[in-house]
């Protein structure tokens, strides 16, 4: 399934969210069930499926690690852990000092240094947001240099998984 | 006009909306534009939720179950909401009622059983007793019941929403769609004050407690996040007072075992939690001669751990739709319990927002409800309000190690659907156990079990040869179907299906009949009946597309879906509901490709954004 094709947007990383959300919401105006509640069998059935294909494609695209995705698996270039180049040593360092000094912040329930972490690997995810838009649009009809993006989305990754403990200690300690 | 409505008798059926309630339950219907709930011959709207069993085979719903309750607690059924989609042998589900439970015999469906009177019942045939008891009371007022929608709370999982459904589909009720409670309270107060923006819907009931935050835009409302607890209430609270009553009469913890007392206790905490909403102190009693003093402050303590429960799946929802309690313009309260003035200070001081409250907080989920079902139901301006739903617990699969692989995430919009692919472990394997469970912690276990699948037949390859392509598929009742298919081979593999709480076709098909031994209706004349709305559903709605969308029909089409609604309106007056299901296929199909196409157009106009309302609200705005 090519998500960008479903929602009806251009393929690339840089999309419009905002512009994008709007389409997502006339075509559930358009499909959702609800609008079929007095139709045919087959026709409720289409409905229904189209309905869930508008959502799965909006999940991914509205989601930069799973947009970075999708546009690798439409470019030929499969993702997934086994796929993906291993990660760099210095970038593994660095995510085992942070995750430390994360660990150590809520040892001591110090929300205001889970926050200034949390903060700094925001605008690390939004560089590494920025560098993949940049790389998709010069790349676009280039498999290799595609292929040396892939770290990119690694690094991501990474950030993200950070930023979900973040989260974790946030619902723990209750704030 | 109501005397009109009573003396017709080909009174076209009128769609209904269902609040099934752990301790209330009610029903609502639209009248001239305004939905209206429905009182019994007493004036009482409220239904409670009890079901008593006499000896004489009679059931007895509602107040009169509820009088019974303390002479007869194991007959007399009360928030039977609670044992909805559980297990049999589930403690947690045990601790909560003085019933016989029966345990799970090996081979039948793993889901709660009571013994009453000799019988055996599931909470799904109690439910339906309460459903059929609602429905009568709709009879009553409107003459031709129609289809309904019945709330859920946000937080039911997959196994309760089934149990629901299947609740509706055994007292003989056509069930368009389960609607989450908050997301019907918001439809209450949307349309009446035609509210754009941010809101947070707090429902504190009496057995389930939901916080959902959605957004309201264009007419479309939308599930940000909800979250919950699916056992937190005002029965908890009435449980903290009893407590609390018997240790100021001097109970000892033994005597506070017996049914009857503890039925006595939950009664008179009701009360007093009734009356402190109004009154500083209440004197009550709970042995002859020993009064006992509950203050407001007092009370107000004893649930304070309640209300921090709430406050925690508060903040969770406000986490998870990225939001600040100052991004809300409003918060509306649902449930019975709201009538607390602590609650009402409490959820003012978490979202920061003094709370709506004009509609009655017990009625304006069946009001919402009614409002959904005739929406549905009704051929005409449907295209005003749209309700998107989320995912209210994440769905994975269990993997090596007893871990979860998320399949799909919580708060995501439904309907939809998602793929995952697995290998084989060893070599040769030619079978595979899918297990699949919903629920946000990492460890299988700690989730909550909905299925097994087993896949047989895989062709016998190397380990890691073999590829399992997994599909999710939830609707937009949030419920879940599933289905594996051997990539290698391409062969769609016939999947067995065991729910692990829910019962499966051939069980409800069963009570079907047995509810039939008891009297309850001719299972032919309710199909014939079924069948013939429905026939009239379909070619009312092929009609109208024929005339809208004319011109997307080719040469000869026309006829050819003529004569296949002729056909279906022949056959509606006959007698035989075989013949109406067979007409009705055969319409369905000489439409197919006429409804592929204008669903075609339909999704070409959404995309380019010229659909005609798109351009009003533009137009609105600018």
């Amino acid at each position: 399934m090519d998500p960008f094709a479903t929602l009806g947007v251009e393929r690339k990383f840089d999309v419009d969210l905002a512009k994008v959300e709007k389409t997502h919401r006339e075509l559930s105006r358009t499909l959702h069930p609800d609008r079929f509640a007095g139709a045919g069998a087959s026709e409720r059935r289409m409905a229904l499926s189209r309905a869930a294909d508008v959502n799965e494609a909006w999940r991914a695209v509205r989601d930069p690690i799973r947009r970075a995705e999708s546009l690798f698996s439409l470019a030929g270039i499969a993702v997934g852990d086994t796929n993906e180049p291993k990660p760099d040593p210095e970038l593994l360092m660095d995510m085992l000092e942070q995750r430390e000094a994360l660990a150590e912040a809520k040892a001591g329930r110090d929300m205001k240094s889970v926050r200034a972490l949390a903060a700094a690997m925001e605008a690390r995810a939004k560089e590494a947001e920025a560098a993949l838009a940049e790389g998709f649009q010069d790349g676009a009809n280039d498999p290799r240099s595609l292929s040396a993006l892939l770290p990119k989305l690694g690094e991501l990754r990474y950030l993200r998984r950070f930023l979900d403990e973040v989260s974790a200690i946030e619902e723990e300690l209750d704030v | 006009m109501a005397l009109l409505e009573i003396f017709d008798p080909r009174a076209p059926p009128r769609p209904i909306g269902i609040d099934l309630g752990t301790t209330n339950s009610l029903v609502a219907y639209v009248s001239d534009g305004r939905p209206v709930a429905i009182a019994d011959c007493d004036q009482e709207i409220l239904l409670p939720s009890v079901v008593s069993y006499l000896e004489n085979g009679e059931v007895l719903v509602g107040r009169g179950a509820e009088a019974r309750a303390l002479e007869n607690p194991k007959e007399t059924i009360v928030s039977v909401k609670r044992f909805m989609g559980r297990g049999a042998n589930d403690p947690e589900t045990r601790r909560l009622g003085p019933y016989a439970f029966v345990d799970a015999k090996e081979g039948e469906a793993n889901v709660v059983r009571f013994r009453v009177r000799g019988r055996e019942l599931t909470p799904v045939e109690v439910s339906a007793d309460i459903l059929r008891a609602l429905k009568r009371l709709a009879e009553d007022e409107l003459t031709n019941v129609g289809a309904a929608v019945i709330t859920v709370p946000a937080y039911f999982d997959d196994a309760q929403r089934q149990a629901t459904k299947d609740a509706g589909r055994l007292a003989g009720l056509d069930v368009l769609r389960l609607l989450n409670e908050p997301t019907a309270a918001a439809l209450a107060y949307g349309l009446e004050k035609k509210q754009n923006g941010t809101f947070a819907v707090y429902d504190l009931g009496g057995g389930t407690f939901d916080i959902t935050v959605l957004v309201l835009e264009d007419g479309v409302f939308q599930v940000k996040s909800t979250g919950g607890d699916s056992q937190l209430g005002g029965d908890d609270m009435d449980r903290e007072i009893a407590h609390a009553l018997f240790a100021e009469s001097g109970i000892t913890d033994e005597a506070a075992q017996r049914p009857e007392l503890v039925r006595l206790a939950l009664d008179t905490a009701r009360k007093v939690k009734h009356a402190l909403t109004e009154a500083g102190e209440v004197v009550t009693e709970l042995l002859p001669g020993k009064d006992v003093t509950i203050t407001r402050a007092r009370f107000e303590g004893l649930i304070q751990p309640i209300l921090d429960r709430t406050g925690v799946a508060c903040r969770r929802a406000l986490r998870d739709a990225k939001l600040k309690p100052e991004d809300l313009d409003g918060v509306i309260l649902v449930g019975g319990s709201t009538r607390v003035p602590a609650v009402r200070a409490y959820v003012e001081g978490v979202f920061k927002n003094k709370p709506l409250a004009d509609i009655d907080p017990d009625q304006v989920v069946a009001l919402g409800a009614a409002i959904q079902a005739d929406l549905l139901a009704g051929e005409g301006d449907h295209d005003e309000v749209l309700l998107l739903d989320v995912l209210p617990l994440s769905l994975g699969i269990e993997v090596g190690g007893g871990v979860v692989d998320k399949i799909l995430p919580r708060n995501t919009t439904i309907p939809t659907g998602a793929r995952a692919t697995y290998t084989t472990q060893e070599d040769r394997q030619t079978g595979f156990v899918i297990h699949v469970v919903q629920g946000e912690r990492e460890l299988a276990a700690d989730c909550r079990s909905l299925a097994h699948f087993t896949l047989k037949g895989i062709p016998p390859l190397a380990a890691g040869m073999a590829k399992l392509e997994v599909t999710f598929k939830v609707d937009a009742d949030g419920l879940l179907a599933v289905h594996a298919k051997e990539l290698t081979t391409g062969l769609e593999q016939t999947v067995s299906v065991k729910p692990s709480y829910g019962l499966d076709d051939a069980a409800v098909e069963q009570m079907l009949l047995e509810a039939i031994d008891h009297g309850e209706s001719d299972l032919g004349k309710r199909r014939l009946a079924e069948n013939r709305v429905e026939a009239g559903r379909i070619v009312a709605a092929t009609r109208k597309a024929l005339d809208v969308d004319r011109s997307l029909l080719e040469p000869g089409e026309r006829e050819a879906i003529e004569a296949a609604i002729r056909a279906t309106e022949e056959a509606a007056r006959g007698e035989d509901p075989g013949r109406i299901h067979s007409a009705i296929e055969a319409l369905d199909l000489s439409s197919k490709e006429f409804a592929t196409r204008r669903m075609n157009r339909a999704i070409a106009k959404a995309v380019e954004g010229k659909n005609v309302d798109d351009v009003e609200h533009t137009m609105e705005r600018s």
